[in-house]
C-alpha cells in the first residue's frame, strides 16, 4: 500500500503577523512557518497504518524552503519518502488552486491513500482534501479520527466525528483522499538528533509544475480584527465579585 | 550495558540500595535505580524500557549524592536510558514531547515568541539594557525562560533588576537572543541533541559579547553553565543570584530600609544544593534582611526534599501524579508550615508556581507565602513600590 501525506507549511501565529504594504498579503520577512496541525495528525495516522500493514509513507511537503525541515521531521518519525512541492506563499491559501497544482504530483505517485488535515490554518476556501479528491476523481471523507484498511487493500473503514458527540463508521473504497481531524494516538516525538540525521541523509524529490490558472478566492484586503465590545472586569474582593457574578447570571436568566 | 555512557561505573555498583532508599519516588518505581542496574547487568534492558520508572525520576540528585561508589545515576544512568528511549521514538510522555518541540522551535518550553523574551522589562520601573552583538557589560544576566515569560516569575525578575540597579551594577541582558539553557527540559531528560543545539546557539551569543560574570536566577541554568557547558569545553564564569548577592551582603545590609518581622524557612533547590553544593549563599542573603527570623525545616541542605519539578518533571506532573498520588510539593509545604514559618523562601523560579499551587491544595493559603529570596531582599531595601 502506498500512502501520501500532505504537510502544508502555514504561517506560525506564535509570531505576530504583519500585513504587507500592498494591504492584501502578509509581510514575508516577518513570517516563520510551521506544519499545519491537522497535517501532523495525518502523518501520525499514516505512520500508524504503516505499523499495521506493509505500507510506504511519502511525506509531501508543500511550501517554500522551510518545507525541507518538515520533511526531515517526517522522515525522522518514520516516513519512507520525501517529496517537496514548492509553491509561493501567496498561492498556498487558495485550496482550489493548490489542489489543481498538487494533483499531477499525486497522480504520478500512484497512491492508494492520500491523507491530509481536514482544515488548514491559512486556507481561504473549503478544505484541500475534498478539492484534491475532485481533481483526482477519488472518493473523499473528512473529519476522521481513525482509519483501518482491509487486508485486501481495496477498502478502508473510517471513523468520522459528528457534532454532538456522534460517531459515524463508514466504508470507503480505495484509492481515496481522507481528511484527518485527529490521529488515533498522540503524535510521536522525533528527537533533534534524529531530525538532523534525516536532514543529512534523506533524498528529497522535487516537484515543480506550472502554477495552474485557477483562482478560488480573490483577496482584496487584509485587516487585523477590530475589538468590538470590551470585557467588563469585576472589581473587589472575592465575595463582592461572587455577588456581582450571581447578580449578572440571574439578570440574564442563566441560573 | 556497554552502550550506556555510565556503563563502566555501573559495574562498580555494590547493590547497597542507598539510591533506592533515598529516592523520594522510589516507592512508586517498579525499577528503582538499584533494580535498574541489576536489570542492566542481567541483560534485561527490554523489561526496563517497558517500565514507567525511567520517567518518574525528578532529577533530585539524592541517589547520586548518596551512592558510596559514585555512580552517576541521575545524569548518566537515567539520562542515558532516556536518550535511548527518545532515539527509538517510543514511550516519551506527550506533555514532555510538547515541551521539547517548543524548546526546539522557540527556545522556550512554553511555546512563546522568542521576540517577546524581554517584553517584561517594559514594566520593570528601572532601565534594563539589552547587550547587543559587540557590546559589553560587567554582568551579563541570563534571565531564563521562567523569569522571562512566566507572569509570576517576572515579578522576581523585576525585583532583581531593581536590586542590581540599586547596587550600581553594570549589567545587561541578552534580550531576544537568549534561548533556553537546555538543562531543564533537555540534558537530564535525555534530549541530548536539543541540548547540544541550544548549547551551540547560546555559546555563539556569548561569544559576541564581553562580560565578566554570567548571572542566573534559575538553578537549572546554573547547573547547565556550571557543569554541562564546561563538560563540552566551554566554561562560563557563572553565579546564581543568591551567590552574587551573598558576595555583596555588607552593601545589602547598608541599603536595607525596612524591617520584615517574619518567620522564614528556606527550601534548598536540588540544582543549587545537592547538585552544585551551594547551601549557604541563600541563607547569608536572607540574614541581611532586618527583623527576619530564619527557621530550618527538619530536611534541609543536602537532605532537602525535592519540589518534584526538576529534570523536565515540571511537564510530567499529571504523569507522575497518576503513578504516585502524593505530590512532592504538597509534602514540602506542609513541612514548611510545621516549622511555624510564615514565608517559604525559594531560590528557583519553578518552585514559586509549584509551591503556590501546593499551598492552595494543602489548605495553607493565608498562612504560608512563597517568595523568592531576591523578592524579599528587594522588599527589605524598599524597592518594590509599584510592582
Ligand atoms: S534523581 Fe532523585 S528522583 Fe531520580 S532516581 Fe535519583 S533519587 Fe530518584
Ligand atoms: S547507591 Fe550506588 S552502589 Fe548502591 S545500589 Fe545505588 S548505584 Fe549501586
Amino acid at each position: 500500500m502506498k500512502i501520501a501525506v500532505i504537510l502544508r507549511q502555514v504561517p506560525d501565529v506564535v509570531q505576530e503577523l504583519v500585513i504587507a504594504a500592498d494591504g492584501r498579503s502578509l509581510a514575508k520577512d516577518e513570517l516563520t512557518y510551521i506544519t499545519n496541525e491537522g497535517d501532523e495528525h495525518a502523518l501520525e495516522e499514516a505512520l500508524i497504518l504503516k505499523s499495521r500493514h506493509a505500507a510506504t509513507v511519502t511525506a509531501v511537503s508543500v511550501g517554500g524552503d522551510e518545507a525541507r525541515d518538515a520533511l526531515a521531521t517526517a522522515v525522522a518519525k518514520g516516513a519512507d519518502e520525501a517529496l517537496l512541492v514548492s509553491i509561493p506563499l501567496e498561492r498556498r491559501g487558495d485550496n482550489h488552486g493548490l489542489a489543481a497544482y498538487l494533483a499531477p504530483a499525486i497522480t504520478s505517485g500512484g497512491y492508494d491513500l492520500v491523507l491530509t488535515g481536514v482544515w488548514a490554518a491559512d486556507q481561504l476556501d473549503a478544505g484541500l482534501a475534498g478539492l484534491l479528491a475532485v481533481q483526482l476523481s477519488f472518493p473523499y471523507v473528512g473529519g476522521l479520527t481513525a482509519v483501518a484498511v482491509e487486508p485486501a487493500g481495496n477498502r478502508a473503514t473510517v471513523h468520522k466525528e459528528f457534532p454532538g458527540g456522534r460517531l459515524g463508521v463508514m466504508e470507503v473504497s480505495l484509492p481515496a483522499v481522507l481528511g484527518i481531524q485527529s490521529a488515533e494516538q498522540p503524535l510521536r516525538y522525533a528527537s533533534v538528533s534524529k531530525i538532523s540525521q534525516a536532514k543529512r541523509t534523506m533524498q528529497v524529490k522535487e516537484f515543480r509544475g506550472s502554477l495552474p490558472n485557477v483562482e478560488g478566492v480573490h483577496v482584496s484586503r487584509l485587516t487585523k480584527p477590530e475589538a468590538s465590545a470590551k470585557a467588563d472586569m469585576l472589581q473587589g474582593d472575592a465575595s463582592r465579585v461572587a455577588e456581582t457574578l450571581v447578580r449578572i447570571l440571574r439578570e440574564r436568566g442563566l441560573v | 550495558m556497554g552502550k550506556l555512557p555510565s556503563g563502566e561505573k555501573i559495574l562498580s555498583c555494590i547493590q547497597c540500595g542507598m539510591c533506592s532508599g533515598s529516592c523520594p519516588l522510589g516507592y512508586a518505581m517498579d525499577y528503582t535505580p538499584r533494580r535498574m542496574i541489576s536489570a542492566l547487568r542481567a541483560g534485561r534492558i527490554e523489561d526496563l524500557y517497558r517500565s514507567d520508572a525511567i520517567w518518574l525520576c525528578v532529577s533530585c540528585f539524592n541517589c547520586t549524592f548518596r551512592c558510596p561508589v559514585g555512580v552517576q545515576i541521575t545524569d548518566r544512568l537515567i539520562a542515558g536510558l532516556r536518550v535511548d528511549l527518545l532515539s527509538r521514538g517510543v514511550g516519551v510522555p506527550s506533555e514532555l514531547a510538547t515541551a521539547f518541540e517548543r524548546t526546539a522551535r522557540y527556545g522556550n518550553p512554553f511555546g512563546e515568541s522568542p521576540k517577546k523574551r524581554d517584553a517584561w522589562t517594559k514594566d520593570a520601573g528601572v532601565d534594563i539594557r539589552v547587550v547587543r552583538d559587540g557590546d559589553s557589560a560587567e554582568v551579563l544576566w541570563w534571565v531564563g525562560c521562567f523569569g522571562s515569560y512566566n507572569k509570576r516569575n517576572q515579578k522576581d525578575s523585576v525585583a532583581l533588576a531593581r536590586i542590581l540597579t540599586a547596587l550600581d551594577v553594570d549589567f545587561g541582558i541578552l534580550g531576544s537572543d537568549e534561548r533556553c539553557s537546555g538543562d531543564l527540559p533537555c540534558s537530564s531528560q535525555g534530549e541530548e541533541g536539543l541540548f547540544y543545539e541550544l548549547h551551540q546557539k547560546n555559546m555563539q551569543e556569548f561569544a559576541k559579547r564581553k562580560f565578566k560574570t554570567v548571572l542566573v536566577g534559575d538553578p537549572h541554568a546554573y547547573n547547565a553553565f556550571n557543569k554541562e557547558y564546561p563538560r563540552l569545553g566551554t566554561p562560563l564564569p557563572v553565579r546564581h543570584h543568591t551567590q552574587f548577592l551573598a558576595d555583596r551582603a555588607p552593601e545589602l545590609r547598608r541599603q536595607m530600609r525596612k524591617e520584615i518581622r517574619m518567620k522564614v524557612t528556606y527550601h534548598d533547590a536540588c540544582c543549587l544544593g545537592r547538585r552544585n553544593g551551594e547551601y549557604e549563599a541563600p541563607r547569608i542573603v536572607l540574614e541581611t534582611i532586618p527583623g527576619m527570623k530564619l527557621l530550618e525545616m527538619p530536611r534541609n541542605r543536602e537532605n532537602a526534599l525535592c519540589c518534584g519539578g526538576g529534570g523536565g518533571a515540571n511537564w510530567l506532573d499529571s504523569f507522575i501524579w497518576q503513578r504516585t498520588r502524593v505530590p512532592l510539593p504538597m509534602q514540602r509545604v506542609q513541612e514548611a508550615a510545621k516549622t511555624g514559618a510564615e514565608i517559604l523562601a525559594v531560590s528557583c523560579p519553578l518552585e514559586i508556581p509549584r509551591f503556590e499551587d501546593a499551598v492552595k491544595s494543602a489548605g495553607l493559603e493565608g498562612r504560608l507565602k512563597v517568595l523568592d529570596v531576591s523578592h524579599m531582599v528587594a522588599d527589605g531595601m524598599g524597592l518594590l513600590g509599584g510592582t
